[in-house]
């Protein structure tokens, strides 16, 4: 994971340095940007569907995810958000959340005020681009997301969940030897693959057995690249990274 | 009444099952897990495999024995156990 040292700004500009190139003056401007940076434990809500935020919140270190209950209490996870994004990002221009933005683990997070986030974007447009760019993408991989809840079978929809998460860990510079920090319980993974615990216990442990992954204490290893991407009919297209 | 007939279920990994009637009906199918789950702890456990109609349930249940799947199921088809 990021080093404690890391400033926040740092894991902002390589985040948006994955996806496009920023000046000298605009990652100047983030890292000037003011940051209220909090320790935030495991299974925690940030913001609840309903709630009207003055700030956006960027994930320096460990993973948030986006989410919303059934009214039978069934939780949907619509996506995992890891250093350098911003998961509530989209409440600079609507007001009202429409889902909740939680921990998965434990996090360290930096809150941004609208108005600086706004102020930085007036000044520097080329960073409203990006930042457009970015929640393009967002909705890029919730499109693939829908493909794989509704079209893929268990297996494929596990396997291409794992290919995107090592990609785009990658591209933050979150892999070690082939291994990236992935700190989901088998219920989380469920919650976001649309399926049983059961079922994602039996397609992980196939996955395993096929010597396509090792998945344990929180870290997945990638063992068989072209076999994972192939089970998982992964084209990183989508993902519309950079470098 | 319900009656439970044991079957194998190819599921690939649990497929010690059990197929669940409801006079002529088939109802669910329950299969008991192996000990690949035993880092969810459910070891033994009998898991609602498939079930039609009232047990066509989103949050499939898991049993800690015949006896809680027997109650659960008669209780949403609101027949005998």
């Amino acid at each position: 994971m990021t080093p404690p040292s890391t400033a926040p700004s740092h894991v902002l500009i390589a985040k948006l340095e994955s996806i496009t190139d920023l000046t000298p003056e605009e990652r100047e401007a983030i890292t000037a940007l003011p940051m209220r940076v909090q320790e935030v434990l495991a299974d925690q809500d940030l913001v609840r569907e309903g709630d009207r935020p003055a700030q956006c919140t960027l994930v320096i270190e460990g993973f948030a995810c986006r989410f919303k209950f059934t009214d039978k209490g069934r939780r949907q996870i619509f996506a995992f958000h890891t250093p350098g994004d911003m998961p509530d990002l989209l409440s600079l221009h609507l007001k009202t959340l429409d889902h909740s933005v939680g921990t998965v683990s434990a996090c360290r997070l930096a809150f941004i005020q609208h108005e600086h986030m706004r102020e930085l974007l007036r000044r520097h447009p080329r960073l409203t681009d990006a930042f457009w760019r970015d929640t393009l993408i967002d909705g890029a991989i919730f499109r693939e997301w829908m493909l794989g809840l509704g079209r893929h079978d268990a297996r494929t929809r596990a396997a291409r969940f794992f290919c995107e998460m090592v990609t785009r860990l990658r591209a933050v510079g979150l892999e070690r030897d082939g291994t990236v920090p992935l700190p989901l319980t088998q219920a989380e993974l469920a919650d976001a693959l649309g399926l049983s615990t059961v079922h994602v216990n039996r397609v992980v442990q196939e996955l395993r057995r096929e010597r396509l992954i090792a998945f344990e204490d929180g870290a997945l290893t990638v063992i068989d690249w072209a076999g994972l991407t192939l089970a998982g009919e992964f084209d990183p297209a989508y993902l519309h990274l950079d470098r | 009444m319900l009656r439970f007939q044991p079957g194998r279920v190819a599921t690939g990994v649990d497929e010690d099952g059990m197929l669940v009637w409801s006079e002529e009906r088939l109802v669910a199918v329950l299969v008991r897990l192996s000990e690949i789950h035993a880092g969810l702890d459910l070891v033994g456990h009998w898991f609602l495999e498939t079930g039609y109609g009232r047990l066509d349930v989103g949050d499939k249940p898991t049993f800690a024995d015949l006896d809680a799947a027997r109650a659960w199921i008669a209780a949403r088809l609101g027949v005998e156990g």
